[in-house]
């Protein structure tokens, strides 16, 4: 029963049908499947699934990579307000496009498969100051920034990650706040990341997630 | 209309210098087979009668009576600028307007891709000719942002995006003269005006800015000055010292002047009831009026709607797919020109993808049915017929991009499609649209086709409005202060309105 659940939720997000895909989730729930179930070991595994799928195919189908990660953070939100004990929540980051962006959708992708992650999400919206993410990191004890840039110039501008990289060694919290950017200049030039000052990239939304995951537990542990 | 031109709206002209008239002989032709209008006067004087037994004729002054078969001994080299047909202007009349010396006027519309432009005489209300030809600087860029940052690596020399763009615009002009009234230099002294309308950056270019304080957020806003640095100077390259140049102000950093020429070509604010204008290219702007101000916004169109980009898309040009229909199951191609399909251009691409959609070959989210990485053949034999799914996948975000904003300015003025008294589609795309087939896909809402207009050239005609109108400032004055400019960015709600908008669906509105 439960594998047909699945094999539903996959095909309904791969047809990028919410309604079909909320539908399939309201019947689980109905016959007994927890919200904890719903979203550990179906929708964070069939993001995965799918951002494999996507990575695979040269033919990568965006309008379908915006709707899997739409789904899915709808539907955890949902979830969570029904767990019967609070989540535990891995961390927390500061999200936000460049100074100069106003690409938001690529920003979007990553948060909904965050969100699916346990990882709390602070949107600070686009077109952000570099002083406002690290003041808002600090204010929010996030560990890690994420900066999404779509254009070559707000991704290597002064007034983006570089200065966000010069103010965090400046107050000392290069060990606190981790810096991970993204977006399609780093995908055509795999190193651009270490050039902006960054200290990790990742080419689509569920990368993005596990590394930020990682980036929060290395910063919990130090 | 004369066998001259007919030729002048295609890549292949004849000979011209005399504007048509039959008195240069440039545009000798030889009849080959079919059935012609009888010798004129002209022909009479300046054919040899040896020549005249061989079938020569001359070109402007020769029409057709069936179909016929005609040989070009001696074609008008390549150019890039052909005529285009005016067989659905508007007329412009405008009383006791008298010019001296300068009677003559310009009207340009510059695009990222193509530039058109008109040239006028002022006193007799009359349109001599017009042209659409490529904008030159796609070579160094397709898109605006490239091109800013190679002008501010060229800087103002002879090769910068200025001079480029500027040098073919009077090469344009030229080629009018020269084609219809016989004379350039004496003509382009009598210039009174030229009026360009164009997107932002073009504009800036244009003037010999930068462009720089375009990647500044906070002008996205603004009014961008867009005043040349260099009037005097560029006055005398064009030899036109009379001629007051008028680089019409873009009505903010994103949105041009050339949606500005839309709104005043149709008189938008003449009327009394709610419309809808989107004029569709690599950025579409839509306009939505309320009956008190005009909500304005622009969105990227990307490479969809102006066929390049696409695995097999082409501008609207010979042997692109501007039509595909579906009968026996079998995909029927119309190319303009009629030759073999060469690839699409957007109208003939939207049709294929609703057609596929119809009959099921692709799904609602744009994936085909059966999985299949070489994309679908429409005509097997013609590799450039092939449609992948990273093609269908760019058309969706475009049309979502353009849905949303559609629906989001809707909201901000409290107006529901059905309200519309109209929808204006402007820009080259909009010419051969079949309605039907735009709205299967979710492309434009669907709504009575018989209150949808399509308008190609708006842009040009409303530029032309402006040198011609003897009340133009005062209208552009009133519109400019009627707009409201519209950032989608600060609407959180607008992604949502996208990502619901990806799916090829009609989009019905009030969702």
């Amino acid at each position: 029963m439960f594998e047909t659940y699945i094999k539903d939720y996959n095909e309904a997000v791969f047809e990028i049908d919410k309604e079909l895909a909320l539908e399939v989730v309201e019947t689980a729930i109905q016959n007994g499947v927890t919200p904890e179930q719903v979203v550990f070991n179906i929708i964070i595994p069939s993001i995965e699934e799918m951002m494999a799928v996507i990575a695979e195919n040269a033919d990568t189908n965006l309008a379908q990579h915006f709707m899997t990660a739409q789904i899915a953070a709808e539907i955890t939100e949902k979830m969570l307000a029904k767990f019967t004990t609070p989540p535990e929540v891995v961390g927390r980051i500061i999200i936000g496009t460049a100074y100069g962006d106003l690409h938001s959708l690529g920003k979007r992708i990553v948060m909904g498969c965050l969100k699916s992650m346990m990882v709390e999400v602070v949107d600070l919206g686009v077109n952000i100051k570099a002083e406002d993410f690290v003041d808002a990191a600090v204010a929010q004890d996030a560990q890690v920034i994420a900066i999404s840039s779509m254009m070559v110039h707000t991704a290597t501008g002064e007034d983006g990650s570089i200065k966000v990289r010069a103010l965090l060694k400046e107050r000392n919290l290069e060990n606190k706040i981790k810096l991970v950017v993204g977006g399609a200049p780093y995908r055509f030039d795999h190193e651009l990341y270490t050039k902006v000052g960054a200290d990790k990239w990742a080419a689509d939304g569920v990368t993005a997630a596990k590394i930020i995951k990682q980036l929060i537990l290395e910063v919990k542990a130090s | 209309m004369s066998v001259r031109l007919a030729l002048d709206i295609t890549g292949v002209r004849v000979r011209a210098a005399c504007g048509g008239i039959g008195t240069c002989g440039a545009c000798t032709i030889k009849t080959v087979k079919g059935s012609f209008t009888p010798l004129t006067l002209a022909e009479w004087q300046k054919i040899p009668e040896t020549e005249r037994e061989d079938g020569d004729r001359l070109a402007c002054q020769l029409y057709l009576k069936s179909d016929s078969e005609i040989f070009l001994h001696n074609p008008a080299p390549t150019s890039n600028w052909k005529s285009f047909d005016l067989q659905h202007w508007p007329d412009y009349h405008y009383p006791n307007f008298v010019f001296k010396n300068t009677f003559y006027a310009i009207a340009v519309d510059l695009g990222t891709t193509h530039i058109r432009l008109s040239f006028w005489d002022r006193n007799q209300q009359k349109r001599i000719a017009c042209r659409h030809g490529n904008n030159p600087q796609v070579a160094l860029g397709e898109d605006v942002l490239t091109r800013l940052d190679v002008q501010k690596q060229r800087g103002s020399d002879l090769q910068s995006l200025t001079q480029i763009v500027r040098d073919t615009i009077i090469e344009g002009v030229k080629d009018i003269l020269a084609r219809d009234i016989g004379e350039i230099k004496s003509i382009l002294a009598k210039v009174g005006v030229v009026n360009i309308v164009g997107n932002t950056a073009m504009l800036a270019l244009l003037s010999g800015q930068d462009g720089s304080q375009l990647y500044d957020p906070e002008n996205w806003e603004n009014h961008i000055s867009c005043l040349p640095i260099d009037l005097q100077a560029w006055k005398q390259s064009w030899r036109m010292p009379n001629a007051e140049i008028n680089i019409q102000a873009p009505l903010a950093g994103f949105i041009g002047s050339d949606i500005l020429a839309d709104l005043i070509a149709i008189d938008i604010t003449q009327h009394s009831k709610p419309i809808m204008l989107a004029d569709f290219g690599t950025n579409t702007e839509i306009a939505l009026w309320d009956g008190n101000q005009i909500w304005l916004t622009s969105v990227p169109g990307g490479p969809a709607f102006e066929g390049v980009g696409l695995q097999n898309g082409l501008s609207a040009d010979t042997g692109a797919i501007k039509a595909v229909s579906l009968k026996n199951n079998i995909f029927l191609l119309e190319t303009i020109g009629e030759e073999r399909a060469k690839g699409f251009c957007a109208s003939g691409f939207v049709d294929a993808i609703a057609l596929l959609r119809t009959n099921g070959e692709i799904k609602l989210s744009g994936r085909f049915s059966e999985p299949n990485s070489e994309g679908i053949l429409l005509d097997n034999n013609n590799p450039y017929t092939t449609i992948k799914a990273r093609d269908i996948d760019a058309f969706q975000r475009a049309k979502a991009a353009t849905g949303a904003a559609m629906q989001q300015l809707l909201v901000l003025a409290d107006i529901s499609i059905h309200n519309l008294s109209e929808l204006w589609i402007c820009g080259a795309f909009g010419q051969h649209l079949n309605l039907h087939n735009a709205q299967t896909t979710g492309l434009i809402p669907s709504m009575d086709c018989s209150r949808i207009k399509l308008f190609g050239n708006a842009a040009l005609s409303g530029c032309e409005k402006m040198v011609l109108s003897p009340n133009a400032n005062k209208i552009t004055d009133e519109l400019r202060q009627r707009v409201h400019v519209v950032n989608l960015s600060h609407y959180p709600e607008y992604d949502d309105c996208f990502i619901n908008h990806l799916r090829l669906k009609p989009f019905i509105g009030d969702e």
